[in-house]
């Protein structure tokens, strides 16, 4: 490399420079921020605060509320991410199987993608409307003769949170079909007519060819839905009153940082702590899929 | 024995396509009844379900306007605030993306790495610290505080990133030094435009997430005339409207449908682009 190159590079730095500022402005400082707030006493209308060490953290692990909240959103994200990759890895093994030659791939794959984009506010609004007690969820199964009368769905706890699960899975299927697809088909396909003339079977091939080769993806998949998962809100929030009715089954991490927020004094303090453990064990979590799934890897080779 | 083989392969394509059918009618069916309802009385949708739209479209829309929820100004709000989003996402992040890749600087596979993380932070790292300093600056209802943070916009700058590491460029780029471009111009006049069909894709990821943000505009923004779609939708959950279903559909069916529409055009832009996130050429 010659020196006008090296000298060239310094571009680099001239080109980053808007992102860099922008991120020290709108991302790094109101991070610290939350943190810092986070050991206060901070409420929106009082002028002062106060250092008030782990209280904000002692205080949510001793309230049964923070648990229920963790526990509902790991409940929901696991038991809608499991049928999510399950389908759609049999539909990915379906789609790319040319043996059994399945027509118009684009057109389901279009299909099934479509919901992943919907304003989720208003698709939990929608299921609200469809699952209310005149909605059409019930004057269709009364109208077939299912049950005698109409049922208040959205007063049961495990109905209501089935129906989070079953929403979280019908707009997040599509999505992993698409991306599980991607990493099969930039599988070689040498490799499998090889394992073919030495009579392998389709599950062999499956085990030992497509499941190591798609593990980064298996990773992507895994860490983008995790931390999307931890996160959830929307849906819950406007599926039933916004405070995870009934019996808090919804309530989760994310609604009760904003009831902290917006509850009638404002504790930003309090709210910013429930912030930070969310990432804390959000972090955790994704270095432990990291970490699990690479170390197999290294020992199989 | 072939026989055999080849009557399985017949039944087992059966039974997908059977379960693709079903799956598309799980997944098209409650958007459909959206759509329609939207087009009927509460008179009708008491009546029970139909599978025809009917004629009530603009007498649904009046009850709203009737009540004080005005579907085409949050309409418009959420259009303007999706399109800056997308115009500053993109031009800022291409702009990062395209330096990440051209230049060979100290620190560079640091940056590339920082990207990487910064994409797997969630919001609620930053939203209430965001949210008091914004207040500080006076900029809590103002969209400003929704548009400007895109400039850093981590996940769009990964995608610029695969995009533009895809694309044959190095001769092209030491043709038009030769020539006495500057390093902006090449950006500019000669990559910009090469770069078009990344540049669509990001943007339309831009746009849909914008528009269907609900979580940060709910937290930053408080007048009702800067109410955005989604926020529309939260108040539509109110008790003025409880037995309005009509109008309520009505009011999700316009959030919706432009994403529909949007889709109906650059599905296969979309498509494309997810994958392109992440897998690794």
């Amino acid at each position: 490399m010659n020196l006008a190159n090296l000298k060239r590079n310094y571009y680099g730095y001239l080109f980053l420079a808007p992102f860099v500022i922008a991120f020290l402005i709108f991302g790094l400082y109101p991070i610290y921020n939350t943190v810092a707030l986070s050991f206060t006493d901070t409420t929106i209308m009082s002028k002062t605060s106060h250092f008030v060490g782990f209280k904000n953290f002692e205080r949510l692990f001793a309230d049964d509320i923070f648990m229920t909240a963790v526990k509902n959103t790991w409940l929901i994200w696991i038991l809608n991410f499991i049928p999510q990759l399950g389908i759609a890895m049999l539909l990915s093994i379906w789609f790319t199987n040319s043996r059994l030659n399945i027509k118009g791939v684009g057109i389901w794959r279009t299909i099934f993608y479509l919901p992943n984009l919907l304003v989720p506010a208003a698709v939990a609004a929608l299921f609200f409307s469809l699952f209310s007690y005149y909605g059409p969820v019930n004057q269709f199964v009364v109208r077939a003769g299912f049950i005698p009368e109409a049922l208040q769905f959205l007063q049961d706890a495990t109905i209501v949170r089935v129906l989070v699960v079953f929403i979280q899975w019908w707009m997040w299927f599509g999505q992993t079909i698409i991306i599980l697809m991607a990493g099969m088909t930039s599988i070689p396909i040498p490799l499998y007519e090889a394992a073919m003339v030495d009579g392998a079977t389709s599950s062999q091939m499956f085990n030992r060819i497509t499941l190591p080769l798609l593990k980064p993806i298996l990773i992507y998949v895994f860490v983008t839905s995790l931390v999307g998962g931890m996160q959830m809100f929307d849906i819950p929030y406007l599926l039933t009153d916004g405070r995870g009715s009934p019996r808090s089954s919804i309530l989760t991490n994310n609604i009760l940082m904003y009831l902290k927020f917006s509850s009638s004094k404002g504790h930003i303090g309090a709210a910013s702590s429930v912030g930070v453990l969310i990432f804390v064990m959000t972090s955790l979590c994704a270095l432990a899929i990291f970490y699990f799934l690479r170390d197999r890897d290294q020992q199989s080779q | 024995m072939f026989n055999n083989y080849k009557l399985n392969t017949y039944v087992m394509r059966a039974l997908i396509y059977l379960i693709l059918a079903i799956l598309v009618i799980i997944t098209i069916t409650p958007i459909w009844l959206l759509i329609v309802n939207a087009t009927r009385s509460t008179v009708q949708i008491q009546q029970g379900i139909a599978i025809i739209p009917s004629t009530h479209a603009l007498e649904n829309y009046n009850i709203l306007l009737g009540r004080g929820l005005n579907l085409i100004q949050g309409f418009t709000n959420s259009l303007f605030l999706a399109v800056a989003s997308t115009l500053v996402t993109v031009y800022f992040s291409m702009l990062t993306a395209y330096g990440l890749v051209v230049y060979h600087f100290k620190g560079r596979v640091a940056f590339n790495n920082f990207i990487v993380v910064l994409v797997m932070i969630p919001t609620q790292l930053s939203i209430i610290g965001f949210y008091q300093y914004m207040s500080k600056l006076g900029l809590t209802d103002n969209y400003a505080a929704l548009i400007l943070p895109l400039i850093a916009n981590a996940s769009a700058v990964f995608f610029g990133r695969q995009y533009f590491e895809s694309m044959v460029m190095y001769d092209l780029i030491d043709a038009a030094r030769i020539d006495g471009a500057s390093e902006l111009g090449i950006f500019h006049k000669i990559m910009m435009p090469l770069a078009v069909p990344g540049a669509v894709t990001m943007g339309i990821f831009a746009f849909v997430s914008s528009w269907n943000n609900f979580f940060t505009p709910f937290i930053m923004i408080s007048s009702k005339e800067k109410y955005t779609l989604p926020m529309l939708v939260q108040t539509l959950r109110g008790d003025v409207y409880r037995t309005e279903y009509g109008s309520i559909y009505l009011g999700l069916a316009f959030t919706v449908v432009p994403i529909i529409i949007i889709y109906a055009i650059f599905s296969r832009y979309i498509v494309s682009g997810i994958a392109l996130g992440a897998v690794k050429e």
